[in-house]
């Protein structure tokens, strides 16, 4: 057991866990965002880029998720991995971020945001499975930097990450140059997460885009929807009748404050 | 020179395995003089490697106990018993791969002949195959011999048939039933891949045997009615199924009389659940009758 | 030689390719749909890699699980029919097809094809036939049957729109009333592979959709699938 005064993770289930597998026993699965995620420094700022599929092995968890996460409103951060580590990582960060703001009564600048990602990341020794892109705005100018697992950071112009992260930098490294237009870059950065999404099995579904200049923010939910679902050819509605139910009980719950007439039946149905 | 041996005498990989059954392959009774039956000549292909044999049993899985690469359909419950009027087979039909429900209306009742059956319980492809070779045994040897194989006869060379692959992975718990020529009595044979094979007035074979066992041990007697003989085994197979995640399906039934073999019906085990138990009985949700449960003092 | 995986000591010679196939036989018609993405790991090796194929005027076999020996064994079940063919002087019926794919795995049974083969044709009767197998070479002749990396999404659902399971509607005597006449079958394919596509990485990019009759022999459809 943890002591009540200690915070953070505890490990005690690791070294049982380790055997479990060894013996062949199932261990947990957790949801990974197979992913493409990239981010480029253009004329005015910085822009990211995520796809929205979260897969469960090979089955697709989720066809619309949330990859850009916001840390600020002049910084946001694209995560990869493991999906819990990235959302936890990055709302603590985003508060940590917060507080600082009204402590200080200034901007939180980009470095900080990225000592704290790495800090954080880096005393879990990798364990935390959370592979971010990290993009804002501040006074020193738009900045991109890529935090990794173990918690190591590069300082890049143009960046992906994620298992599509190959053929995303494909696209990247053909087209992207220095002081690029506003509507380039954005068509650049949705064709770098098409590429992830069509020829990256872990990603798919919708690109997901955020501009972040000096003074806005414009975040793209599903900029672009390429693989939109085609219509069923025939119905599948069950005809009344078609499921087999050994009880059926209706209970009426009573609320001394409540007349009669807001009495709400709940239905509670076994099937066989 | 065994015909068995043969085929692989080009293989010089092959070679160190089959050194080691040479004895038993030509001391089996199989031999291609003597016995009046002759070697299957069947070339199974073996992985290139120093150890076929331990690929094989590494990679093709039969038992739900390993990992390996190749599921095999497995999982069973099959008995037969002898009894005053012959013989009742009686199985499930459900196949299961890995934790997958391959298939729920499986023939684990082979027919050899119309007068020999045999049961399928392990691997399925290896029981369904070596089963129909047996069949072309026993052909052979009624058209050599102007009569019929005996049941020990039949279940003797399926043995030595499997007895050569011992060791190589093979998984078959079978048995071979059925009533001989000009005798009274019908017979009723247990073989298996490790080359086992016993006689004896009752068996059970698969995953679901236990329970079918105690069923059928607290009321087999010799001296049961037909009718009184197909329900135990019915029942057998039913409490089977319900304990026995591996088994499942349908109830197939065969009763072996002296002048063969008759199939019955196949029984849905999710209907014989409510032909024992009425009350696990469903209505259509559009016709159910609603409990009406109002705590006191409320009036809608 | 044979493709090369390592595991630690295990040779592994064996990939999962991915990809789907569902067959439905009908009273007069068998339909067999399948997609033609062939995979590994995340990545796509081909969006175009069919796997299903006519093998006389009325049989169609279609096959997932390792391309490579997919593709062998399909080589050699079609050596064996068109050698039948002239040695015969007629086609292979379904039947015999399907026995003969039986025994050609099992004469791999120590060193198998790591396939999940089904048959799919017209029987001696005119009635629509499937066969589907285990690696090994177990067969057994089914009124519908899905395989593939998404069986295990398509399966339950024919089992209910098909195969009636479970429904307190339709009485298993009458089960074979509801059965779907060949646009309907051909609707239900189409949809579960869009169906699968959105759920299953592994299937996706085209469904090949083969109709088998005993009139009007196979016609083949191709159409898109998402290609995510």
């Amino acid at each position: 057991m943890v002591p009540a005064n200690r915070r953070g993770f505890h490990f005690d289930n690791c070294k049982r866990n380790e055997l479990l597998e060894s013996k062949g026993s199932i261990t947990a699965k957790f949801t990974k965002t197979g992913t493409t995620i990239v981010g480029l420094i253009y004329k005015d700022g910085v822009i990211l880029g995520a796809d929205t599929r979260a897969t469960e092995g090979p089955i697709v968890a989720d066809k619309n998720c949330e990859k850009l996460h916001r840390l600020t409103e002049n910084m946001y951060c694209a995560g990869a991995g493991t999906a819990a580590d990235t959302e936890y990582t990055t709302n603590m960060i985003a508060s940590k971020l917060e507080l600082h703001r009204l402590n200080t009564n200034r901007q939180p600048r980009v470095v900080t945001a990225a000592s704290m990602l790495s800090q954080h990341l880096f005393q879990y020794q990798g364990h935390i499975g959370a592979n971010l892109i990290l993009g804002g705005y501040d006074i020193n100018g738009p900045q991109l930097i890529s935090v990794m697992p173990h918690g190591s950071t590069d300082k890049l112009p143009y960046m992906t990450l994620g298992s599509g992260m190959l053929a995303a930098m494909a696209v990247f490294e053909t087209k992207w140059k220095p002081n690029m237009e506003r509507d380039d870059a954005i068509a650049l950065v949705t064709e770098a997460v098409s590429a992830g999404i069509f020829n990256d099995l872990g990603s798919g579904s919708n690109v997901d885009v955020v501009v972040i200049t000096k003074d806005r923010t414009d975040y793209l939910r599903n900029h672009s929807k390429p693989n939109q679902r085609v219509p069923k050819q025939t119905s599948y509605k069950y005809p009344p009748g078609s499921v087999s139910v050994i009880r059926k009980e209706v209970r009426y719950h009573s609320n001394a404050n409540q007349s009669p007439a807001a009495v709400v039946p709940e239905v509670v149905m076994s099937e066989s | 020179m065994n015909d068995f041996k043969q085929q692989f005498l080009g293989d010089t990989l092959t070679k160190t395995l089959f050194s080691e059954t040479e004895a038993s392959a030509t001391t089996n009774g199989l031999g291609s003089t003597g016995s009046g039956f002759e070697t299957t000549a069947h070339k199974f292909a073996l992985a290139p490697l120093q150890k076929p044999v331990e690929f094989a049993k590494t990679h093709i899985d039969n038992t739900s106990e390993t990992q390996a690469r190749i599921q095999a359909a497995h999982g069973t419950t099959t008995l037969a018993f002898k009894f005053q009027h012959g013989v009742i087979v009686c199985t499930d039909s459900r196949a299961t791969m890995g934790n997958v429900i391959a298939s729920q209306t499986v023939k684990k009742v082979i027919e050899i002949n119309e007068f020999l059956l045999g049961t399928m319980a392990g691997g399925a492809a290896d029981c369904s195959f070596w089963e129909r070779e047996l069949g072309r045994q026993c052909k052979l040897y009624a058209l050599r011999n102007k009569k019929r194989i005996t049941v020990a006869g039949a279940s003797k060379i399926l043995r030595n048939m499997v007895l050569n692959y011992k060791g190589m992975g093979l998984s078959m718990g079978t048995m071979i039933c059925g009533w001989d020529e000009d005798t009274t009595d019908p017979a009723l044979f247990y073989v298996d891949s490790d080359g086992q094979r016993l006689e004896n007035h009752l068996f059970s074979v698969g995953s679901g045997s236990t329970f079918a066992y105690s069923v059928l041990d607290a009321g087999y007697h010799y001296n049961m009615e037909v009718e009184e003989a197909k329900e135990l085994a019915r029942r057998a197979i039913y409490h089977a199924t319900y304990r026995d995640a591996f088994s499942g399906g349908y109830v197939r039934m065969y009763h072996i009389k002296q002048d063969g073999w008759v199939a019955f019906d196949l029984q849905d085990v999710g209907e014989l659940d409510i032909h024992y138990y009425p009350e696990r009985k469903g209505v259509p949700d559009n016709q159910v009758q609603e409990e009406i449960i109002r705590p006191a003092g409320v009036s809608v | 030689m044979v493709p090369t995986e390592h595991h630690g000591d295990q040779w592994e010679p064996y990939v999962d390719n991915g990809g789907s196939t569902l067959a439905i036989a009908g009273e007069d018609f068998v339909v067999i749909g399948s997609d033609t993405r062939s995979s590994d790991g995340y990545n796509i090796n081909t969006r175009y890699d069919p796997k299903a194929f006519k093998f006389t005027n009325n049989t169609v076999l279609a096959t997932t699980g390792y391309r490579a020996d997919c593709k062998s064994m399909a080589k050699s079940v079609q050596a064996q029919i068109t050698k039948y063919a002239h040695d015969h002087g007629k086609e292979m019926s379904v039947e015999a097809m399907a026995q003969m794919l039986s025994i050609m795995m099992y004469q791999k049974r120590f060193f198998s094809y790591y396939v999940f083969p089904i048959v799919a044709g017209i029987d001696k009767e005119g009635k629509g036939a499937v066969y589907s197998y285990d690696p090994v070479g177990n067969m057994e002749r089914v009124g519908f049957r899905a395989f593939g990396s998404s069986s295990a999404l398509l399966q339950p659902f024919i089992d209910d729109q098909l195969g009636f399971k479970n429904r307190a509607d339709i009485k298993p005597e009458e089960r074979e009333l509801h059965l779907p006449d060949l646009q309907q079958a051909k609707n239900i394919i189409t949809d579960v592979f869009n169906g699968a596509a959105e759920r299953d990485i592994y299937t996706g990019d085209g469904l090949q959709l083969f109709t088998i009759t005993k009139e009007g022999g196979i016609e083949l459809e191709e159409l898109p699938l998402k290609r995510d």
